[in-house]
């Protein structure tokens, strides 16, 4: 900072930023930002431009998400602070930790449809943790502080902080000279884990159901050695994975509408489901009164509101999963349930042997996964590109794994992959995206350009809206309607517009020699890989049906 | 449908009552009626929020509780009346 000007609330701001240990931030400026923008001058914090808000608040989750760190997005009042929403509301459904600053019309135009101004503040209410409007430079420091504390402090999410000019602008001093932080509000109750100790000495045929709330906690080595030391079988969720060990002889993969048939059916066999971090979404459970409906529940969380909120739990045990997994830990004796898991998983594992030449996606991706270096982090779009990576891919942490689960957004793949990129500047970097969501954010090839960010981008090519016409043709009498992607523009000569790197294939023997010239290329890469239009994501649990009614073909 | 009285003490802080307010929408209660007073010397709101709905209060109870500014939410069981309509 150049200490010779005095300090405005702008410059302020990064000081705040730069205590939090705020390397980079994603933003997009405008009329109602451009003090903070000024003052972006002075500071040592790294700005990307990304090339719509939408992007930048992607980017901030993609970074946050594959760093443990908070991200940090900004935008201007009015269409910039809404291109923000869709972020937010991504990061809010998946617990990341985000920081937005808004810029805002002056305080004295504020609620006089003034130019570019928006409620973003009463907006935000649906869409963040919490929210901040600064109307008085003296909060502002300690509202900044506020932010970072609550985005981190007990189940995670996204603040932000809405600035008007004049604040922005207002001199200020600097009272604190450290990053201060919150106490966490909820007092926890020691857990009480005599009745999850009964049921689990007890149980014949538990299960250990995995979700994201294990890596979000950090809990990752508690939750495999609880794995390995009980010998548990075990089952993810879509946000869960990478968080156990995908090569233990009990881990079943990934259960819900499009896990493995052996996780479905050993979940709707076993007599005790052990829930650490996950919340039995409806993706997860099918019809919910027919999920697990031989289980008794032990429910691991860190949030109250998801205890008992779509199942009941028998033994509750709210906390930090740090803690209290390890008071859980035993041996146990379940080999007739083991044995039987393991023939299970042999019984339905994957096959990869596919009829002709054209290119089959989950073969690919799998191989992409046994190719690609470790610390590889792979980031989806959404459709049957992201359902297959999900079961073809394997993954070393859940860090490695961003996908947009509960809010499942399209467009999601390409900015994530931006920021977690630039979070991890020595890892490998992966999108898989579809052609449908690839031009949801199509703009951020432009930041990738800008910065020379060696993504490698995946493109799985059916011409299709293919999960939506997936189920066009399972659901609605093959009825299609506005699924046809037919013209889609020459994805090769779009990349290369943006000075990527870029190869189209068509046949199942260009695939080897492609995927390791993607991952040997220095650059960007945007491999784009044509398949079958008609291909469907299989297995599928039907809407309202039962986990163990899948359905395996058409 | 079950009718349920609900006293919050909250911090008097921006836009509390809206969150209160976009909470119990949200998450399926029809609100009755409401009352609202601020204390000045400690700034702390009481909201007596009446509330009736097909789902168990503790859902609701649960989600205010997770707005950064409250302080304690109560059932009020002698104002609380479970029917069945
Ligand atoms: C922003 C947004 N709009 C709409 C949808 C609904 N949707 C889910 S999958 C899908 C199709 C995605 O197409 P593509 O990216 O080509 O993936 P594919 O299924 O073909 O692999 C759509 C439209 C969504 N998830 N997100
Ligand atoms: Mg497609």
């Amino acid at each position: 900072m150049n200490d010779s000007k005095p300090l405005t609330g702008g410059g302020l701001l990064f000081k705040v930023l730069e205590q939090h240990g705020v390397e980079h931030i994603f933003g997009y400026p405008g009329g109602a930002i451009m003090p903070i923008y000024d003052a972006l001058v002075d500071s040592n914090v790294q700005h990307f431009l990304c090339r719509h808000e939408q992007g930048a608040s992607f980017s901030a989750v993609g970074y946050a998400r594959a760093s443990g760190k908070i991200g940090v997005c900004m935008a201007t009042s009015g269409p910039g602070a809404t291109n923000l929403i869709t972020g937010l509301a991504d990061a809010l459904a998946d617990s990341i930790p985000l920081v937005a600053i808004t810029g805002q019309v002056p305080t004295a135009a504020m609620g006089s449809d003034a130019f570019q101004e928006t409620d973003i503040f009463g907006l935000s209410l649906a869409c963040t943790k919490h929210s901040f409007q600064v109307t008085d430079i003296n909060d502002l420091e300690k509202v900044l502080h506020q932010a970072f504390a609550i985005a981190l402090e007990g189940r995670q999410g996204p603040v932000l902080v809405d600035i008007p000019k004049d604040i922005q602008i207002a001199a200020v001093e600097q009272k604190f000279t450290k990053a201060s932080s919150l106490k966490n509000k909820v007092k926890l109750p020691l857990a009480d884990i005599t009745k999850a100790l009964d049921l689990l000495t007890h149980a014949k045929r538990p299960i250990l159901y995995v979700g994201g709330g294990v890596g979000m906690a950090n809990a990752i080595d508690e939750v495999r050695s609880f794995a390995e030391t009980t010998g548990l079988p075990s089952v993810s969720t879509l946000k869960g994975l990478g968080a156990l060990n995908h090569t233990s002889e009990n881990y079943l993969g990934m259960l819900g509408m499009h896990g493995t048939k052996a996780a479905n059916l050993a979940v709707h066999d076993c007599d005790l489901l052990i829930a650490v971090g996950a919340r039995f979404d409806d993706r997860v459970t099918g019809k919910l009164d027919q999920f697990a409906p031989d289980a008794k529940v032990i429910h691991f969380d860190i949030d109250a509101a998801e205890i008992n909120k779509r199942r009941i739990a028998d033994a509750p045990i709210l906390g930090d999963l740090k803690e209290n997994l390890p008071l859980l830990t035993m041996s146990l004796n379940i080999e007739d349930w083991q044995t039987q898991i393991q023939e299970m998983k042999a019984d339905c594992a994957w096959r990869y042997d596919h009829p002709g030449d054209g290119i089959f996606a989950p073969a690919v991706l799998k191989e992409v996964s046994d190719l690609m270096p470790e610390n590889t982090c792979v980031t989806t779009d959404v459709g049957q590109h992201q359902m297959w990576a999900a079961q073809h891919m394997s993954f070393d942490d859940p860090s490695d794994w961003l996908t947009s689960g509960s809010m499942g957004t399209m467009g999601f793949g390409l900015p994530a992959a931006i920021g977690a990129q630039i979070s991890r500047p020595h890892d490998t970097v992966i999108v898989v995206s579809g052609d449908g969501s690839i031009m949801m954010n199509v703009q951020e090839l432009a930041t990738i350009k800008r910065y020379q960010i060696p993504v490698k981008i995946i493109l799985i090519d059916n011409a299709k809206l293919g999960m939506v016409r997936q189920w066009q043709d399972l659901f609605f009498d093959g009825r299609l309607s506005e699924t046809d992607l037919s013209d889609n523009p020459d994805f090769v000569m779009l990349a290369t517009a943006f000075d990527i790197k870029a190869k189209q294939i068509t046949q199942k023997g260009e695939v080897t020699a492609a995927i390791k010239e993607m991952l040997d290329h220095d650059g960007a890469y945007l491999l784009q890989v044509k398949i079958d239009a008609q291909e469907n994501v299989w297995p599928l649990v039907p809407p309202n049906s039962a986990n163990n009614e899948m359905m395996e073909s058409a | 449908m079950n009718n349920y009285k609900l006293i919050i003490m909250t911090d008097d802080k921006q836009v509390v009552l809206e969150r209160i307010l976009q909470v119990t929408r949200y998450r399926g209660f029809l609100i009755n009626g409401m009352t609202a007073q601020v204390n000045t010397g400690n700034n702390i709101a009481t909201i007596e929020l009446l509330v009736s709905s097909d789902r168990p209060i503790s859902l609701l109870i649960d989600q205010i509780n997770k707005l950064v500014d409250i302080k304690s939410v109560e059932v009020d069981n002698s104002a609380s009346q479970l029917c069945s309509a």
